[in-house]
């Protein structure tokens, strides 16, 4: 069993792993923190003088928000190269002809989990979900956050877990006694009306923390996002579903009466760094179980001409234990941003609620037909 | 040691394997019913080149379909919408609306809705009637390359972490 694991996972990695176990140690290393880069004459600058970050970037990346359980915080780049390979491998292995004669998918679901909810989702063709790792100050990262320098987001509070369960026992819960034939079904209510249903699902806002803030990866398709600057203000574009978030330079935050999807941002430059203070956060978006004081401050800065560098500190002492930090580059591409216009053909939402009436209809006549006999 | 981090890369690639395609906009079980399995043979309409998702008008002949099929001479055809990705990452690779000419033959299996009264499935596996995945490659029908090649012309610029 040993040599086929071994054969399998490749000698290339076994070398690469050996090397980086003196720096390794079980994922505890933190990154190296260096400060933001000097003042460089290489960037570009706009006529204030401040460094210009207005530019389209794809935030797509292999390297996920938290690091897996048991990896460095670094990897080699005989590491990264094989990790690399294999999700090339696997688009490859996705890209390649199915049977011409196949049959239909299995009656009561193909097994997939997640949103692909028992039925599958779609071919792969339509994804692009990144290909490569962050690479900051020389190092291929295995996770977005580095503070803690484990690479995990710190325990929730027992308040915050206990309101997570409240929230979750106020929404809609899989049942298993009645859906026990149909895994991929949310559960009695859960379809009931579309404000049941998520913020992205309704073409509200983006996809887990997409918008931000903090902006993060969805690790899919669609990572581009636009920075527009101008003295006064800086717009962050998030591609999907098309949200705008909008930074006051050198301005106050609004009352605290006046809350926001997104927050309220005000923006000052540190020397050549924009640090965006983000509060005033609604309920309606809990960025991953946070509460409406979250507090988010972002610094961008830039490496070179065509890389910002992207970090994040999150506190909300009623949700986390400890402020946590993430950090990663936000590369420029020379792809073009589209619309979204998610409203334009969001047929899916009218098929899920047409279902749940359909169900409904259907276990009422059942009901009605025992009530009978 | 050696072999913890081995599996722990190991691991990492298969979580990567596992996940790509079962990422999506929606519920796609809310939406989609898995007693109803289907395998459409047809051909293409329309595309609704729109977001959060396309979604392909396919006819496929019945003998008691509700209308006159457009592309098969002399038989009655019903239409299926089925339900695709987003088109911004296809647009990326210079594939259009215009790149799924009507009367292409596809060759789909999904789920039907919930909603049984309409003919609408998810384009779970889309490929031509040979088994190539749609938009991979020469389709006969004018559809561009993917632009995985970076050797084709105009496209295929490097995509995710570039710039570094």
């Amino acid at each position: 069993m040993r040599n086929r694991f071994l054969a399998l996972a490749g000698a290339l990695v076994i070398a690469a792993a050996s090397a980086s176990l003196g720096s390794a140690q079980a994922g505890q290393t933190r990154p190296a923190a260096k400060p933001a880069p000097a003042p460089s004459k290489a960037i570009p600058r706009t006529a204030d003088g401040h460094p210009d970050l207005t530019g389209v970037y794809d935030l797509a990346t292999l390297t996920p928000v938290e690091r897996p359980n048991g990896l460095p915080a670094v990897l080699t780049d005989a590491e990264a190269a094989k990790l690399e390979k294999q999700a090339a491998d696997r688009r490859e292995l996705l890209s390649r002809p199915s049977k011409a004669d196949r049959d239909a998918p299995p009656l009561g679901g193909d097994g997939s989990i997640g949103a692909a909810g028992n039925v599958g989702g779609y071919n792969n063709f339509w994804l692009d979900p990144g290909s490569s790792y962050v690479q900051i100050d020389g190092q291929k990262r295995t996770s977005l956050v580095i503070d803690p320098p484990d690479g995990r987001v710190p325990q929730m509070t027992a308040a915050a877990r206990q309101r997570m369960l409240a929230n979750r026992n106020a929404r809609p819960t899989s049942d298993a006694g009645e859906n026990g034939n149909d895994p991929g079904f949310e559960g009695n209510g859960a379809y009931d009306d579309p404000e049941r249903r998520g913020l992205n699902e309704r073409c509200l806002l983006g996809f887990g923390s997409t918008s931000g803030p903090p902006v993060l990866p969805n690790y899919f398709y669609n990572n581009l996002h636009q920075i527009v600057q101008t003295p006064d203000t800086v717009m962050i574009l998030t591609e999907m579903v098309h949200d705008a978030r909008i930074v006051r330079m050198n301005a106050q935050h609004l009352p605290k009466t006046v809350r926001k999807w997104m927050g309220d941002s005000v923006g000052r430059w540190d020397g050549d760094t924009l640090v965006i203070d983000t509060t005033n956060f609604s309920e309606k978006t809990r960025f991953r179980g946070s509460s409406a004081d979250l507090h988010v401050v972002e610094r961008i800065s830039r490496i070179d001409a065509r890389t910002l560098r992207y970090r994040f500190t999150i506190d909300d002492p009623d949700t986390w234990t400890a402020p946590w930090s993430g950090e990663y580059t936000w590369p420029t591409t020379d792809d073009h941003i589209y619309e979204y216009a998610c409203h334009e053909g969001n047929y899916a939402l009218a098929n899920i609620l047409k279902g749940a009436r359909l169900k409904e209809s259907n276990d009422a006549a059942k009901k009605t037909k025992q009530e009978k006999f | 040691m050696r072999m913890k981090l081995t599996m722990a890369l190991a691991g990492l690639g298969l979580m990567t394997l596992a996940g790509a395609p079962l990422l999506a906009h929606h519920a796609f079980g809310g939406e989609f019913d898995p007693n109803k399995p289907v395998l459409l043979k047809g051909k293409v309409v329309k595309i609704e080149w729109v977001n959060p998702h396309a979604w392909i008008h396919l006819e496929t002949p019945k003998p008691d379909g509700e209308k006159p099929c457009e592309f098969t001479p002399n038989a009655k055809c019903e239409e299926w919408m089925v339900e695709g990705g987003t088109p911004n990452t296809l647009l990326r690779r210079g594939i259009t609306r215009d790149s799924l000419a009507a009367g292409t033959e596809l060759v789909i299996d999904g789920y039907q809705a919930r909603d049984h009264s309409q003919l609408r499935a998810n384009g779970r596996n889309v490929t031509y009637p040979d088994g190539r995945k749609l938009f991979l490659g020469s389709s006969g029908t004018g559809a561009p390359t993917d632009g995985a090649d970076p050797a084709e012309a105009g496209r295929g610029r490097g995509r995710g972490r570039g710039g570094l």
